[in-house]
């Protein structure tokens, strides 16, 4: 015998660069070729694509709500003060000194006095008590000061630090930082983001056993042609190829779909949602997706597009084997 | 070259398609194979095919030993072989142009060669204006020439065909076997599976004859080939 594989193997009489050419083309072939298949089955393609695109705009919507939520919230966290009743002991100039201290603080951007005198005045006018307190011999209310965190600073674990060292100083009898709505705030954002991790995980392997199943039925619908291409030499790579671009392309229009969707919900609820805001004096708009998380979005839906694919093809190509009947 | 050498083939369920079956057909030789249904002249092409993996014994094709190549490279051994069949194994949904070049498209044969080729195999087997055509406008003959032009484009050693002449008229029969006799005058290896014992009367060739899975004769048969040239006066 002479060579036993070499009636097995495939032939190298062109060179490289010819060669890597010509699978260039056979790709770009099959590429385009796979998209006029979808082309030629529009009624399962634009079903196929619906699913996709709708199963990825729930957790797009959702994650673009939570970003929207994260921003507001921060908003907030950046206008919280913490409030450092002074000792009634402490005189006006103690006071002073120690606004001087806290303003070298690195994590403090603004300082500001409130007397004894000036809060009582406050308390007179918000109060509606007025005329009661006059008849009060002594002013019980302590001299404050409201500290503004940096932004850095302002973060609820990072505002508890801060609140707990000015309640070292000697001046300060009390500091209050109301730290439990912005604990519970953030819980519940990340509960929800949470969830749109783990609702987005679901519907992506929902969108690859969709996808799969697609692609599972368009060869079933080609097994003769499989069958007949084997017969003639394809390996099981060369007939895979237009099964997997149609999952990339499935992949590329899902994700567009997908990208619209989530453009028109957010065109939609911004409308209320900025109705509503205006009602608290923000000027808070709904923002958007931004490029690259539409192209992060579209890159998403090729990958599971690419692997439903890819798991179809995977267990069903090869127990197609030819016959001679 | 084709050898055989002591092949049996059992199927599951213990249906014994062939039993010791042992031959040789040179390079570049013709040769007929024959033996009523059932005989194993299928089960045959199967094995050299790659179908099929022998029960035991040996089948070499240009001295490969069949059972030694892997799943990875049999499309690449099936490419040394053109193939022909009764019922043409066309794909439907393709012009005759896109069905005789597909061998050369999964070899990644350039657009300019593959195109060259393809109208250099339909005008062999008389097709050159039907290229645009798709094989349901086609008739049993024309399509059964698609399937020989298709088998022969990537200029295969060896050529198998299973019934080929099982749908035509005895003249389009005798047309078709003419093609294959070019063919073997290029140095082409042709074995021909046929129940038509009319067709091998009027050729003169060697032939192997089955019978339950075991072969009978294997050479010329001469009362068979003068009965032939007497139909032919």
């Amino acid at each position: 015998m002479q060579d036993s594989e070499h009636f097995a193997r495939p032939s190298n009489k062109l060179g490289f660069s010819a060669r890597f050419a010509g699978w260039v083309i056979r790709h770009v072939q099959q590429g385009i070729g796979s998209l006029g298949d979808l082309w030629r089955t529009p009624f399962t393609s634009v079903m196929t694509i619906l699913v996709l695109g709708i199963s990825l705009t729930l957790p797009a919507t959702l994650h673009l709500f939570v970003k929207n939520a994260k921003t507001v919230t921060e908003q907030w966290n950046s206008a919280s003060e913490i409030t450092l009743f002074l000792k009634l002991s402490v005189s006006d100039k103690s006071a002073q000194q120690l606004v001087q201290r806290l303003s070298l603080y690195p994590d403090i951007a603004s300082v500001k006095y409130v007397s004894a005198e000036q809060a009582l005045a406050e308390f007179k006018v918000l109060s509606g008590f007025g005329d009661a307190l006059e008849y009060l011999d002594d002013n019980p209310l302590p001299a404050t000061v409201l500290v503004t965190p940096t932004q850095r600073a302002s973060q609820a674990e990072a505002a508890g630090d801060l609140l707990l060292k000015l309640e070292q100083e000697r001046e300060v009898e009390q500091g209050k930082l109301d730290l439990e709505w912005l604990t519970r705030l953030q819980a519940m954002a990340e509960l929800i983001e949470d969830i749109v991790i783990g609702l987005a995980l679901l519907l992506c392997l929902s969108v690859v056993l969709i996808i799969g199943n697609t692609i599972r039925l368009a060869i079933l619908n080609q097994k003769d042609a499989i069958a007949i291409m084997k017969l003639v030499g394809a390996t099981d790579a060369f007939i895979q190829r237009p099964f997997l671009y149609a999952g990339i392309w499935y992949g590329i229009l899902g994700g567009l779909v997908a990208c619209l969707c989530v453009y028109v919900l957010g065109t939609y609820l911004s409308y209320a949602l900025e109705n509503l805001t205006h009602l608290y004096h923000s000027n808070f708009k709904l923002e958007g997706l931004t490029s690259s998380e539409i192209l992060l979005l579209i890159l998403s839906a090729i990958i599971l597009g690419f692997s439903g694919s890819y798991i179809s093809v995977r267990k069903h190509i090869k127990t197609i084997e030819p016959t001679a009947d | 070259m084709i050898r055989f050498d002591n092949v049996s083939k059992v199927y599951p369920g213990g249906f014994v398609a062939l039993k010791d079956v042992s031959f040789q057909v040179e390079s570049g030789e013709m040769a007929f194979l024959t033996g009523h249904s059932g005989a194993g002249k299928s089960t045959l092409l199967k094995l050299m095919c790659l179908m099929e993996k022998a029960t035991s014994g040996t089948v070499e094709l240009n001295n490969t030993d069949l059972s030694k190549i892997k799943y990875n490279n049999i499309p690449y051994a099936r490419r040394n072989i053109g193939m022909i069949f009764q019922n043409h194994n066309l794909l439907m949904d393709r012009t005759v142009f896109d069905n005789v070049a597909l061998p050369l498209i999964i070899e990644g044969c350039s657009l300019k060669e593959t195109r060259k080729r393809v109208e250099a195999a339909l005008e062999k087997v008389h097709l050159q204006n039907k290229l645009k055509y798709y094989p349901n406008m086609l008739s049993g003959g024309e399509q059964q020439r698609v399937g020989i032009a298709r088998a022969l484009v990537n200029k295969p050693p060896i050529l198998l065909a299973d019934e080929p002449t099982g749908n035509l008229d005895p003249k389009l029969s005798l047309d078709i076997i003419k093609l294959f006799e070019e063919f073997n005058d290029l140095g082409v290896t042709v074995l021909i599976a046929t129940h038509d014992l009319g067709l091998i009367a009027r050729m003169k060739y060697r032939t192997l004859t089955l019978k339950q899975g075991k072969m009978i004769t294997d050479g010329l048969i001469e009362g068979l080939h003068s009965k032939g040239k007497q139909d032919a006066r």
